[in-house]
């Protein structure tokens, strides 16, 4: 610990520290705007200039002493940038200093002078940290001097001058607007796309006054991007989405949980008029840092997209909207005399814990063996002792099976800061640091701390010092080939991988003291591999990071909504049947009598099938608890968006049971959570940021369901649902149809051919892309969230005529 | 094909005087290699640029643009930049510029029609006690260039002599006080 004093007040503080975080910590305020926590400091922007003064020692090895026999303080002779500056032992530093506070408002006043006056019509008016630090720091009352009757007169303004004029619409992506007049030259977008998600595609072009941000990517990568707009202190960059859709201040700001995907990363839901309008990143410290994935942010517009707000019955073929009675006496008539047993109920994947417990108490109730949850694996990710992501830069080398960048997102920018040796930094008073000395410009990555596998060549690959592309399905010879290595026996082949790799990589697993194991979709999928995998992780020791494809997989088993007989979500098997949330593949609906939704919007299948829709809400809407990848326990805020009759859960199955006649296990997500509590000893009050909760659960694997066929779904950020929004699908392309060129041949198709594909989950438009890297004799197409990591059946249809 | 291609050994030369985990610190010879040999860079050799560095594109741009001596346009035979900061411009570089678009009939990013002339002014090249100075290609610069000296510059490249050959009228500030010393 080093002591300083910031001002009057004295304060200990970790070595290393930068001046500007011990400002922050002892409680003083200084404006920056080129600092961002988890970036690299570089003291670009000198706003955080402060004066700092530092005792000397003289050539006796003792302090220099002032006539009061007092360490000497010699000022350095310039003002300091305190976000570069490391604290020293006894050193001074003085941020009210009359020539400090010159300094501030002359760089508000540099960095105003190219700045528009456009803040009544740009977006970030009312949350820009230009705004508030050219307000707090920045030039007022010197424009204006006393007249002789006391009137004010305005001595000289910014309209004065001619700014600099640039491109003021300049799109770089789908989802991304940059205003080059308002850029301030801060640089962190630039260093956060090198810093964290490792692709340089931003940088400064030109010099001087004619610096401007620019790219020779068109669009920027999707993956990450959206981050920019969060961290850009000015209007510079903005989210495409929400542009124009509200002042800032006319926002209903929720802080809630995303639940796109299991890592759960902490967000704000901005709605106006009852709207989702914008999404952005909320800091959690140990979950998502500050980043989200774009999936995330842009991905939100199917919440907009035709809404129900009454009950659809399906009269003459087509669905009309009901009164709820009408729809309850439908399903009353329709109900009576079903067996109960033959009643399956269903949850989408991103159901709160509190409904998990309702429809798994109901089946129960009912009697029925068919139950379940989407995108449930066929081993439960529950089985497996969950880790936290701080376990993870605690390690020393990683094992990655499958592929985080879509998987979960935000576990992928976790693993950068784990190739780069970065460990959670210290907290402080004001949190995270703002500068934190130990991060740089371009980090090297370390390759050797990563080995990973995946059926195809992914983003971790550049960063990897062994990595293998496998044919589908071998994962389980993988981990059984890693096993054998590890203990010194003979390799069974894994289809793709060569043995050096297997060897190499658990060569460096073995050599290191603390590993992770990080698996995917495909791993849970495949019981035998993760029995491997757990084998290894209990015999060798190594903390496993598993991303079920379901975002609250391990809150749902939990509740004993996995069916380990019966049908499961996508299987048929049950006469009657209830999903809320999410519609499984057309398969499952086969030989069901009645069939009953409760959904957001309509989609394809329930457009077709429905008997009954009811209205449902969207996760952004609901109340309850979720449990994240890590097993941390987080709590949902509703946003104020949902249509005022739109159901959630236990709502809607309470609806359901009681046209049946049955016994509702529960009539409100305070009745279920409180007999969670009772039963699970889940806690009732939850802090903020969450809590950790795992408890041991006994869950088997189910048996069956192994697809078998020569289509494999890859991992995707994106989910089905954001496909509905035109700008995402404008941003993501024609899904990809990946072959190798033998296996495309073969079936006469070739690079670039429009081709349909008809799978389990509907059929699809499709562009033939070759890739020599992966397995021949499979097909790869994005999943979209359905059947993740999956094999299935398909064919490929292409069209006699025209481009093909 | 790329620019690099016949230029192998070149290449190789080059990157061993950079450690191999930072081969990105080549952007600049190769980016100068280009220029010298072709003129300009385009937007093919950027990217090809980046490739052989391992870097992206946009980086291998920002380099690029940060230096006035890269030119994203084609130029002349002879690329001619005047210094247009403040000490030759009390000199009179901007009516040194004037002339020079009337002399040559062309503006910045325009190559006269023979090919052989191309004109761009510049920030300070730091000869500020001789300006205002004119700076040919990579050559050294020709000093307190005054209109009869621009066209005895002018004539002389027309005429095919090398920059060191060409004679100028009258002299130049700093040779005048050596030649009293």
């Amino acid at each position: 610990m080093v002591k300083l004093r910031i001002n009057d007040r004295e304060i200990e503080v970790p070595e290393g520290t930068s001046v500007l975080d011990a400002v922050f910590h002892a409680g003083y305020d200084i404006p920056y705007f080129c600092s961002e926590r988890h970036l690299s400091p570089i003291g670009a922007c000198r706003m955080c200039l402060v004066k700092v003064g530092t005792p000397r020692k003289g050539p006796d090895g003792e302090w220099i002493k002032d006539e009061d026999g007092r360490p000497k303080i010699f000022w350095f002779p310039k003002l300091m940038a305190a976000c570069t500056t490391r604290v020293s032992e006894g050193m001074v530093v003085d941020t009210l200093a009359d020539e400090v506070k010159k300094a501030q408002a002359g760089m508000v006043e540099f960095t105003l002078e190219n700045h528009p006056l456009d803040c009544p019509t740009c977006d970030k008016g009312g949350a820009c940290e230009l705004q508030d630090r050219a307000y707090e720091y920045g030039l007022f009352e010197k424009y204006y001097t006393e007249t002789q009757n006391g009137l004010k007169k305005v001595l000289y303004s910014r309209f004065e001058f001619t700014k600099r004029h640039a491109d003021k619409h300049h799109k770089l992506s789908e989802f991304i607007v940059l205003d080059r007049e308002r850029c301030i030259h801060c640089k962190r977008c630039v260093r956060y796309f090198e810093e964290i998600p490792g692709e340089e595609v931003l940088d400064f072009i030109e010099r001087g006054v004619h610096t401007l941000i620019g790219s020779e990517e068109w669009p920027l990568p999707a993956g990450f991007s959206g981050n920019i707009t969060d961290i850009c202190p000015v209007g510079a960059l903005l989210d495409l989405t929400a542009r124009f859709r509200a002042r800032n201040w006319e926002f209903e700001k929720t802080p809630t949980f995303d639940l796109t995907d299991a890592a759960m990363s902490a967000i704000w839901v901005d709605s106006r008029s009852g709207k989702v309008e914008r999404i952005r990143a909320r800091e959690h410290p140990e979950v998502n840092e500050i980043w989200i994935s774009d999936a995330a942010r842009f991905g939100h517009g199917w919440t907009k997209e035709g809404r129900l707000s009454r009950p659809l019955l399906r009269k003459d073929g087509a669905l009309v909207e009901v009164s709820f009675e009408e729809a309850a006496a439908f399903l009353s008539e329709r109900l009576s005399g079903v067996r109960p047993e033959a009643v399956g109920l269903y949850l989408a994947a991103d159901g709160a814990m509190e409904e998990g417990y309702t429809f798994a108490e109901a089946a129960k109730g009912l009697g029925t063996a068919h139950f379940g949850f989407e995108n449930a694996t066929r081993f439960p990710v529950s089985a497996l002792p969950a880790a936290s992501f701080a376990d993870l830069l605690a390690s020393e080398f990683a094992l990655v099976v499958g592929d985080p960048a879509e998987e979960m997102p935000v576990l992928y920018l976790r693993l950068q800061e784990f190739l780069k040796g970065i460990t959670p930094a210290p907290r402080y008073f004001h949190g995270t640091p703002i500068a934190d000395l130990r991060l740089e410009e371009r980090m090297p990555r370390r390759p050797e701390r990563l080995a990973t596998f995946a059926a195809y060549p992914t983003r971790l690959f550049a960063f990897a010092g062994v990595r293998g592309v496998y044919a589908p399905g071998s994962v389980a010879a993988l981990f059984e080939a890693l096993l054998a290595a590890m203990n010194g026996k003979r390799l069974p082949e894994v289809p793709g991988v060569s043995e050096e790799a297997i060897r190499e990589a658990a060569r460096r697993f073995l050599e290191a003291e603390a590993r992770t194991i990080v698996v995917g979709a495909e791993v849970l999928d495949d019981p035998e591999a993760a029995q491997a995998l757990s084998e290894i992780a209990r015999a060798k020791g190594a903390h496993v990071i598993a991303m079920p494809p379901a975002a609250n997989a391990r809150g749902l088993e939990l509740t004993g909504l996995f069916p380990e007989k019966g049908a499961g979500f996508g299987e048929p098997g049950a006469e009657v049947v209830f999903y809320y949330g999410a519609t499984p593949p057309a398969e499952a609906l086969r030989g069901a009598r009645l069939k009953v939704f409760a959904l957001p919007a309509l989609d394809a299948l329930a457009k077709a099938e429905a008997d009954l829709v009811l209205p449902a809400k969207t996760y952004y809407e609901k109340r309850g608890l979720v449990l994240n990848a890590e097993g941390r326990l987080l709590e949902l805020r509703p946003a104020p968006t949902a249509p005022a009759s739109a159901m959630d859960g236990i709502e809607a199955l309470a609806f359901v049971l009681e046209a049946f006649g049955k016994r509702v296990p529960a009539r409100s997500v305070l009745e279920a959570r409180t007999r969670l509590h009772e039963r699970l000893k889940v806690p009732l009050e939850l802090p903020e940021e969450g809590t950790l909760f795992r408890p041991r659960v006994r869950l088997g694997a189910r048996r069956g369901g192994e697809g078998g066929g020569s289509l494999y779904l890859r991992p995707t950020m994106w989910r089905a649902r954001m496909l509905k929004d035109e700008r995402v699908r404008r941003a993501l392309g024609e899904p990809r149809l990946y072959v190798h060129p033998e296996t495309a041949r073969a079936e006469g198709l070739s690079e670039g051919m429009r081709v349909e594909v008809a799978t389990p989950y509907g059929q699809t438009p499709a562009v033939v892309a070759l890739d020599e890297r992966i397995a021949p004799g499979f097909f790869q197409l994005p999943a979209f969230g359905r059947g993740t990591g999956r094999r299935v059946a398909h064919r490929i249809l292409v069209p006699s005529g025209g481009a093909a | 094909m790329g620019f690099f291609d016949d230029k192998q050994d070149w290449l190789e030369i080059v990157f061993r005087n950079y450690p191999p985990e930072n081969r990105r610190a080549a952007v600049m010879p190769l980016l100068r290699k280009v220029q010298q040999e072709e003129g300009y860079v385009s937007e093919e050799h950027i990217r090809e640029i980046a490739e052989l560095v391992g870097t992206t594109p946009t980086q291998v741009r920002g380099v690029m643009s940060f230096y006035s001596y890269y030119q994203a346009v084609p130029t002349g035979k002879y690329h001619l930049q005047v210094c247009a900061t403040l000490s030759c411009k009390l000199a009179g570089a901007e009516e040194l510029w004037d002339t020079l678009r009337a002399e040559l009939g062309i503006g910045p990013g325009e190559v006269t029609p023979d090919g052989l002339f191309s004109i761009q002014k510049v920030e300070c090249l730091g000869a500020c006690h001789v300006g205002p100075v004119v700076q040919v290609n990579d050559e050294p610069y020709v000093e307190c260039v005054t209109k009869e000296r621009l066209k005895a510059l002018l004539e002389g490249l027309r005429a095919g002599k090398r920059l060191e050959e060409i004679e100028l009228p009258g002299s130049c500030g700093h040779h005048v006080r050596e030649e009293e010393a």
